[in-house]
């Protein structure tokens, strides 16, 4: 008789399914406030005077550098990297944008990533069960293989519908088959076995590692385009108070 | 309206932002070890009660579960496994509770730079 295990090849699905993890939301009176999962990012209000002198010293910096954008982190597995922001008016002048129209730009942003990042979390959730089943095969195959050397028989009780179980005669036998997927199941000797579905296991873990790794740049993009967000609004909303201010006090003078 | 603190430095720099993006994945990990942490004791639990039926009951033969099957194995083969399964788990269970350790200490860390810089205009609490 010839025993028969579950593999499923790790294999992972894209599948999109809108399960938000990051509870985010903005709420928009006057202070624009920003959520980093779970941490919430109150706005920064600059003051004039300071911001000038830093805009005398960015623009110095900035003629200096060669490059346009001074902190871009690069492109990652077709991730586009944040290009974090030194000074939000340089920023404004250098894309030319105003400031509604670099909101706007911003916020599509921040949509992208969360699209990304609903497909990343989703294939983890499709990988990540795959591995306790890949050691479940090999537990079996290795207990198979140390009853292989007592000569008695193996008897199990399996599962034939939900609640009803069977039991099982399994004699020495040398090779067991694995279900590979799309209806393909191959006989395998047990040493065999054992190095697939090890092989197997390598890859699976490896590709979480690589997933994790992505999951993490990605969130720190979202941060990074975040907290831009909230200085170019908080940058607006002090421009209009400036403006404010200084309409009522020539309103007043004249 | 938000009344801004006066003459307060807030301009966010390429460490500041790195700290915050360093707070974020420490935040993250530390509520995904709060749930391994939460599975792992369960685990154990569900070991402890496990050796307890074993040593109740008087049957020679255990049922236990490898893969998706349940062997047949003699009852003291049931302990040794059992006993290997818990060492794992404990040992498991003490590495991600030092982790979440270290993280929480490095979280409080970050904490104290960030708030040293920003002081009102950032909060990092839970919600």
């Amino acid at each position: 008789m010839v025993s028969a295990f579950k593999l499923i090849a790790p294999v992972p699905r894209l599948s999109l399914s809108y399960h938000s993890d990051s509870n985010e939301h903005y709420r928009s009176f006057e202070a624009h406030t920003v959520r980093i999962s779970g941490v919430i990012f109150l706005p920064l209000i600059f003051t004039l005077s300071i911001e000038k002198k830093n805009i005398q010293n960015m623009a110095a910096a900035a003629s200096s550098s060669s490059t346009a954008s001074p902190k871009t982190t690069t492109e990652r597995r077709g991730i586009h990297g944040a290009q974090f922001v030194e000074d939000v008016e340089i920023y404004l002048s250098q894309t030319g944008l105003d400031v509604n129209s670099a909101l706007a730009f911003l916020q599509e942003r921040l949509q992208q990533y969360k699209l990304v990042e609903m497909k990343l979390l989703a294939q983890q959730r499709d990988l990540q069960p795959k591995i306790p089943d890949i050691e479940k095969c090999l537990d079996v195959v290795a207990t198979l293989q140390a009853k292989k050397g007592t000569g008695e028989a193996l008897i199990t009780d399996f599962e034939v519908s939900e609640g009803i179980y069977s039991r099982a005669r399994i004699e020495d036998n040398d090779s067991v088959c694995l279900w590979l997927g799309a209806n393909v199941m191959l006989e395998y000797s047990c040493e065999e076995a054992t190095s697939l579905l090890n092989k197997n296991l390598e890859n699976a873990k490896a590709s979480l590692e690589v997933l994790i790794t992505d999951l993490q740049f990605l969130r720190d993009q979202v941060t990074i385009t975040q907290v831009t967000i909230a200085r170019v609004y908080n940058w607006d909303v002090h421009q209009r108070r400036i403006r404010q201010t200084s309409t009522s006090s020539t309103a007043k003078d004249s | 309206m938000q009344q801004g603190t006066g003459a307060s430095e807030t301009e966010v720099t390429w460490e500041d932002q790195q700290n915050i993006n360093k707070f974020g994945r420490l935040n993250n990990r530390f509520h995904e070890l709060e749930d391994e942490i939460k599975f792992a004791k369960e685990a154990i639990d569900n070991l402890e009660d496990a050796s307890n039926e074993l040593i109740l009951t008087d049957e020679e033969v255990v049922r236990f579960q490898i893969g998706e099957v349940f062997a047949h194995v003699p009852k003291e083969e049931v302990e040794t496994r059992i006993e290997e399964m818990k060492e794992v788990s404990s040992n498991n269970l003490e590495k991600l509770e030092e982790e979440k350790e270290s993280v929480v200490a490095q979280m409080a860390e970050l904490k104290k730079v960030l708030y040293g810089k920003f002081k009102d205009s950032i909060n990092l609490e839970e919600d």
